[in-house]
């Protein structure tokens, strides 16, 4: 069981980095096929990009359009890495400082998360005025949230034995097969984020490349037809 | 016969990019105006980059890579056509994108590349190249009737100065009041003006460009070019959104260089000339005036401070705004060449236009484009609500 499970976080790990690679492949074809024409670029300056790194961290254009929306959006997508950062114990040795640091808000948004996507599900699919739903978004945010809400029971209530996790994870780590903690909330929850990686979306990288395209844009509008 | 050309072809690569970022969030769907009279996610644009990357995929994707590409699903390409032909270009979707994608740029680079290959345009779009080989014009109207029919004859054009107007199809066949406008607003500023001949002075290509056409763009821009180049201009106005659009964003990618002259709209050039003096606007207008930003002057330009201190600078007159205005303009459904083939969407979205202008309590509706300006006059033929259409330089032109 643990050769298997070993095996199939490589190969969803590989797989993470072949889908990851075969857009790079698609957007370097594009690239040679159809170079960027020369005036068609707004030029990068410093405040378009701290404007950029703005609109990222706040979702900026999100808040714009849809300010319900955007709390739950925001809440999530800020605990979302705390937990990831919370999760960081078991996969180092010694444990930096930060990590330890962060333990209690990770702990925080630990919480927060769940609701968020609970509270976005609910505007995406309960309120009349959204006109739109991607399935395969909804089946991402439940994903997320039966992956959260496992972590919370397993931290509330349904303790695993933190050490064989931390070994466990170590021998996936160390390619030396460690055995399966005896939890079984702990494989789902741990089989379930190997699902989550599979459908990452890779918006995620590129969403902040566009979010920095649409701001030099937006600061070259008054350069097309304008005097400079 | 099978195409398994690739998808990708006609992108640039931060286009490639864009699809990858899309979301599907759905929040655009909220500011389409074709959702608005339609009600069809299917067309809506998340759909749109839903199934384009299925093309990506099937001809670029990791399987096609290591298999060969594969023929994309008929229904879903014949699904798309439609939804990216219907769509009316505005960019209203790009404009409340909450990534930012430049989906005003974006679906007329997909349509190009349902033209390549050969699913697009739709309709009487693909009659256009045809038209305007042989008559320079999208509507094969007789060139010799492009400005006789309705250019003052008091207005004087210079065989050569540094200032030219180019008029344009729509203006010149089918918005005649808003040309005729134009040129008096132009004699009456005072600055020497030159026009290249109606057989010289063809489409500027938008037409082409946006229904994906774009084989003729080249020698069309690069003829249009010349011809200014040898009259010596140095500032190109123009009153068509689009004219200019195309004008200042792609005529020097096609021409293969800058261009020698500036393009401005003619309320950049007007407001300057009320600003200096040259023009006087000396008849009040006691009235209250809505005014609709072009999708492709607003948006596409950025051109939307101008029309209105052009409005305001008319003694007494009230000017109002449109709940959705400048940046965030709401489509009166003429955008796109959509209105020559889903001619009830346009109708609508010209009646949507009208129904907020009316409950406005405007005494005018103020437009500043002639695809707008046809359409919308042709949206109020049948319609309950009825308000007086004037374009910009036609209010302008009768308050000297």
């Amino acid at each position: 069981m643990g050769k298997l499970l070993i095996l199939a976080v490589y190969a969803t790990y590989a797989a993470f980095w072949i889908r990851f690679y075969a857009h790079i492949l698609v957007w370097r074809r594009a690239v040679r096929q159809n170079p960027q024409p020369a005036s068609a670029g707004a030029p990068l300056g410093g405040k378009a990009c701290a404007l950029a790194v703005r609109d990222v961290l706040f979702f900026r254009r999100l808040i714009m359009v849809n300010p319900a929306l955007w709390v739950g959006e925001w809440v999530f997508h800020a605990s979302f890495p705390l937990v990831l950062a919370r999760h960081l114990r078991f996969f180092l040795n010694p444990i930096p400082p930060l990590v330890w640091y962060l333990q209690t808000p990770g702990l925080i948004a630990g919480y927060l998360l769940p609701l968020s996507l609970l509270y976005i599900l609910i505007i995406r699919l309960c309120t009349k005025h959204e006109k739109y739903a991607s399935p395969a978004n909804i089946f991402l945010l439940c994903l997320v949230l039966v992956i959260s809400a496992i972590g919370l029971l397993m931290q509330a209530q349904f303790k695993p034995d933190l050490v064989d996790a931390k070994l466990f994870i170590y021998g996936i780590m160390s390619f030396a097969p460690a055995a399966v903690p005896g939890s079984v909330l702990f494989m789902i929850h741990f089989l379930l984020v190997l699902v989550l990686v599979s459908f990452l979306p890779t918006h995620i990288v590129t969403g902040p490349i566009i979010m920095l395209e649409a701001r030099k844009r937006e600061q070259a509008l008054q350069l097309v037809i304008h005097e400079k | 016969m099978k195409n398994k050309r690739s998808f990708i072809e006609e992108l640039l690569p931060r286009q490639i990019l864009e699809i990858d970022a899309c979301t599907l969030c759905g929040e655009c769907l909220k500011h389409c105006p074709v959702q608005d009279v339609t009600g069809n996610p299917a067309v809506s644009p998340p759909e749109k980059i839903r199934m384009f990357r299925e093309f990506i995929r099937a001809t670029d994707g990791l399987k096609a890579r290591i298999f060969g590409p594969s023929e994309a699903d008929r229904k879903l390409l014949e699904d798309f056509v439609n939804a990216v032909y219907e769509c009316t270009t505005c960019g209203a979707c790009g404009q409340s994108c909450t990534v930012g994608i430049f989906t005003q740029r974006l679906w007329p680079a997909l349509r190009k590349e349902m033209v390549k290959r050969g699913l697009g345009p739709i309709g009487v779009q693909a009659n256009m190249p045809k038209a305007i080989r042989n008559s320079g014009n999208p509507y094969d109207k007789p060139a010799v009737d492009r400005y006789k029919p309705w250019f003052p004859e008091t207005v004087k054009v210079a065989e050569r100065a540094a200032v030219a107007y180019y008029a344009g199809c729509t203006g010149a066949y089918e918005a005649q009041p808003m040309v005729i406008g134009d040129v008096l607003v132009l004699n009456a500023i005072g600055e020497p003006f030159t026009m290249l001949s109606p057989e010289d002075e063809v489409c500027c290509g938008f037409p082409l460009f946006i229904s994906g056409q774009h084989d003729e763009l080249k020698d069309l821009i690069t003829r249009l070019v010349n011809g200014y180049k040898a009259k010596g201009v140095t500032v190109l106005v123009c009153s068509c959104p689009c004219c200019v659009n195309i004008m200042a964003r792609d005529w020097p990618l096609f021409y293969g260089e800058a261009l020698p002259f500036k393009i401005r709209h003619i309320t950049q050039y007007v407001l300057d000339a009320v600003k200096k003096g040259k023009l006087r606007l000396s008849k009040e207008l006691h009235e209250s005036v809505i005014y609709h930003d072009p999708c492709y002057l607003s948006r596409g330009v950025g051109v939307i401070e101008e029309p209105r201190a052009v409005l305001r600078s008319i003694p007494g007159i009230r000017v109002l705004e449109f709940e959705r205005h400048g940046l965030n303009s709401q489509c009166c459904g003429s955008g796109g060449a959509a209105r020559k083939v889903f001619h009830e969407n346009a109708i609508a979205m010209g009646r949507k236009t009208i129904d907020e202008a009316v409950a406005k309590k405007a005494n005018r509706l103020i437009l500043s484009c002639p695809a707008c300006y046809a359409k919308v006059n042709e949206a109020m033929k049948g319609h309950a609500n009825q308000i007086q259409i004037t374009d910009i330089m036609e209010l302008v032109s009768g308050l000297i």
